[in-house]
C-alpha cells in the first residue's frame, strides 16, 4: 500500500477530497477499517422466521449468512467453510436442516459450528475438529434492536448504543406505527446500480437541497406527483413566496458517528381511502386517541444508520448500500410492512415503491444520474480537488430531545460533516 | 387483473388458420413496439384498454404483482406519469436519452376466448437499449399478452414483460421492455 497519505488532510470541516470518491486504494482501506468497526446492518429476524432459515448478505464486500438456529435464536456467520474457506452458502436465501459445503461435504449447524467432516479416519489423530474452530465463525459483534440485526466484523470497537445515540427513537417510531407494534420485511425486493462510489449514495440519503433541481421532471406544479390514490398532497416543492424551499421548514438532524434524519416533508399521512380509516381506528384501538395523533405525526422523511442503513417513513423501506468496487455501487430496496396494517396499505405502498425506486423507478433515476454524473465529474485530477460540504455550516444547534443529536434547516448540509468525522474516525482509528 | 395464461393448453388450430391469427398478432406487436422504440410513448400507451396494465417483475416466477415489489407495474395513471416526466424538460436521467430496438419472436397462441374477443398469447424478445457514453445492453424474455379485438385490430388488457435477468442489479431503465 502506498497510502502515505494522512487521510486527516483529507477531510476538513467543509470539505472533503474528492479521492475519498475515486481512489482504489482509500476504497480497500474502507472495507478494512469502515466497514469492519462501524455498526451496519445484515437483515430483519423476520426474513428467517423459521428454524433452518437462511439470508445471504454482505457487509462491505464480505460474505455473510443470517441464520435461525434450532435455539430460535438468529445468528450472523461468516459465509465460508472451515476447511478451505469456500463460500457455503451460494442461494440468496432459504431452509436447511444443515449447512453443508459443495466443496468436501463439511456440515454445519445454522449456529456456525461443525456439525460433521467428511472421512475423518484421514486426518492425523492430533487433529482436533473443534466445532467452533472448524466452523463457520460467527461475526465478531452483533446486536438485535426492533428486530433489526446490526453487526460490527471487528471485536473492538464502539458500542452499539453509544455509536447510534438518539437515532434509535427512529426505529421506535417505525414500530409505532405498526398497530402490533412490529414490523416485519417482506414483499421481495428491488435493487439497482450504478457506476460510482457508495458514499454518493450515503451522502443523498436525507439531502433535501437536490429535491427541488434534481426531481424537476417528477414535479407537477408546485408539487411533486401524488404518490398514492387517496392522498390528499403531493410533497410540495416551493414554499408561497416561491422562493424557499419548504423543506427547510421540517428540518434536519444530525447525530455524531454520521446517523441522522431529515425531517418529515409530509407529516400526515392522511388518505382518504378506506383503509386508512380502518388503520387509524386499529392504532386508536390499541392506543387511544391521543397517542395515535402522536403516532401519525410524521416525524421523519429518510433516516440514515451510517454507513450501510436508510430507513424511509414515506413510502416505507430498508434501503441498503452495497459497495462492489470504489466506482460501483449495489442498492437493495425492501418493503417494510406494518404488522396489524390494513393489507390495502401494504398494496398502496408497494406500488408507490415500484414506481420510486426499481431500477426503472421514475424518481429515483434522477439520484443515481447525479451519483454517475459525480464520479464522472470528479475524474477532474488537474484542478479544484475540493467536493464542499460547507452549507448550513454553524447553523446547527442540539437538540435535548435526542441523545447527542444536533439540529439545522433541511437543506443543510451538516449531516455530510458528521459523517465525513465519522468516516474520519473510523478510518484513522488506532493509526 | 394478472391473467395467468401461461399454463393454458393451446387452442387446436389448423395450421392455416394459426398462422393467419398469428400473423395478426405479429403485425399488433410490431407496431407496438415501434412505437415505444419512436418514443410515441402516449400512442404506446392508448394502446391499452382504460383498465390495461403493464407489468414488468422483479423475479422470473413472480406471480403476485400486488403485495411484492415489480420493476415496473403500471396502470394508466401510471403511464401517464412516467411518460409526463419523460417528456419533462428537465428529465436529468434522459439527456442524453436511451435509444431502444425491440425484437420479437417465437409467437405462441395460448388461449382464444371467442365470446369476449380475448386472446392469451406469449412471444419472446430481445430489446437493445443504448445511451450514449454507456456500454450498450441486451434485456431478453418473454411477452405473455392477453389482447381484446378492437374494431380492425387489438387493444392490450395485460401484458408482462418477463426479463431473463430482471433479478439482477441494474443501471436505470427508461423505456419499458
Amino acid at each position: 500500500m502506498t497510502i502515505a497519505v494522512d487521510l486527516r488532510n483529507f477531510v476538513q470541516p467543509d470539505r472533503v477530497h474528492r479521492d475519498l470518491y475515486e481512489d482504489p486504494q482509500i476504497f480497500e482501506m474502507e472495507m478494512e477499517r469502515l466497514f469492519r468497526r462501524a455498526w451496519t446492518y445484515a437483515g430483519h429476524v423476520s426474513q428467517v422466521p423459521k428454524i433452518g432459515d437462511f439470508l445471504c448478505t454482505t457487509i462491505g464486500t464480505q460474505p455473510l449468512v443470517m441464520t435461525r438456529h434450532t435455539d430460535g435464536k438468529v445468528y450472523v456467520l461468516h459465509n465460508r467453510c472451515g476447511h478451505r474457506g469456500v463460500k457455503v452458502i451460494n442461494t440468496e436465501q432459504g431452509n436447511a436442516k444443515l449447512l453443508r459445503c459443495m466443496f468436501h461435504g463439511w456440515t454445519f449447524r445454522a449456529n456456525g459450528e461443525l456439525a460433521g467432516l467428511t472421512q475423518p479416519e484421514g486426518y492425523p489423530p492430533d487433529f482436533n475438529p473443534d466445532p467452533v474452530a472448524c466452523g463457520m465463525p460467527k461475526v465478531a459483534r452483533m446486536e438485535i434492536y426492533h428486530g433489526f440485526v446490526f453487526v460490527s466484523l471487528s471485536a473492538d470497537g464502539p458500542d452499539f448504543k453509544d455509536y447510534f445515540g438518539g437515532v434509535l427513537s427512529s426505529l421506535d417510531d417505525l414500530i409505532a406505527y405498526a398497530p402490533e407494534g412490529e414490523v416485519e420485511i417482506t414483499g421481495g425486493l428491488l435493487r439497482y446500480g450504478y457506476p460510482g462510489n457508495w458514499k454518493f449514495q450515503a451522502d443523498n440519503s436525507c439531502d433535501m437541497y437536490h429535491v427541488v433541481y434534481s426531481h424537476e421532471s417528477s414535479r407537477k406544479g408546485n408539487t411533486q406527483y401524488i404518490r398514492r390514490p387517496g392522498d390528499t398532497g403531493g410533497i410540495p416543492f416551493f414554499d408561497k413566496s416561491n422562493k424557499v424551499v419548504t423543506f427547510d421548514a421540517s428540518g434536519l438532524w444530525a447525530f455524531e458517528n454520521g446517523h441522522g434524519w431529515e425531517g418529515a416533508v409530509v407529516q400526515s399521512h392522511e388518505n382518504t381511502s378506506k383503509w386508512y380509516q380502518e388503520y387509524e381506528a386499529r392504532l386508536e384501538k390499541q392506543h387511544g386517541k391521543e397517542r395515535t395523533r402522536q403516532i401519525l405525526t410524521r416525524k421523519r422523511h429518510n433516516t440514515i444508520f451510517y454507513p450501510n442503513l436508510v430507513i424511509q417513513d414515506l413510502n416505507m423501506h430498508v434501503r441498503l448500500i452495497r459497495p462492489h468496487r470504489v466506482d460501483l455501487t449495489e442498492i437493495l430496496i425492501y418493503p417494510i410492512k406494518l404488522k396489524g396494517a390494513p393489507e390495502e396499505m401494504f398494496i398502496e405502498s408497494i406500488r408507490m415503491l415500484n414506481t420510486t425506486n426499481s431500477a426503472a423507478s421514475m424518481t429515483q433515476a434522477d439520484d443515481v444520474e447525479a451519483f454517475i454524473r459525480g464520479h464522472a465529474g470528479l475524474r477532474t485530477k488537474d484542478a479544484n480537488p475540493w467536493v464542499l460540504i460547507a452549507r448550513g455550516d454553524g447553523t446547527e444547534t442540539p437538540d435535548p430531545a435526542y441523545e447527542r443529536g444536533y439540529r439545522t434547516f433541511g437543506s443543510s448540509e451538516l449531516l455530510l460533516r458528521k459523517q465525513y468525522q465519522s468516516w474520519l474516525n473510523l478510518m484513522t482509528h488506532g493509526a | 387483473m394478472d391473467a395467468k395464461i401461461s399454463n393454458v393448453t393451446p387452442p387446436d388450430l389448423a395450421p392455416l388458420d394459426e398462422l393467419l391469427r398469428v400473423r395478426e398478432l405479429e403485425r399488433f406487436v410490431t407496431r407496438e413496439l415501434e412505437l415505444l422504440d419512436g418514443r410515441q410513448f402516449e400512442a404506446w400507451s392508448d394502446l391499452f384498454t382504460d383498465d390495461g396494465v403493464y407489468w414488468a417483475p422483479s423475479r422470473v416466477d413472480q406471480e403476485d404483482s400486488q403485495t411484492e415489489l415489480s420493476l415496473i407495474y403500471d396502470d394508466r395513471e401510471l403511464r401517464e406519469m412516467r411518460f409526463l416526466r419523460l417528456r419533462h424538460p428537465r428529465v436529468h436521467a434522459q439527456i442524453p436519452h436511451h435509444r431502444t430496438t425491440h425484437l420479437v419472436g417465437n409467437f405462441v397462441i395460448d388461449e382464444i376466448d371467442e365470446e369476449s374477443g380475448q386472446i392469451g398469447f406469449h412471444c419472446h424478445f430481445i430489446m437493445h437499449d443504448y445511451r450514449p457514453d454507456w456500454d450498450q445492453r441486451t434485456f431478453s424474455g418473454r411477452y405473455d399478452y392477453r389482447v381484446v379485438r378492437d374494431s380492425s385490430s387489438f387493444k392490450i388488457k395485460f401484458k408482462k414483460a418477463t426479463v431473463i435477468n430482471c433479478d439482477a442489479m441494474h443501471f436505470p431503465i427508461s423505456i419499458p421492455f
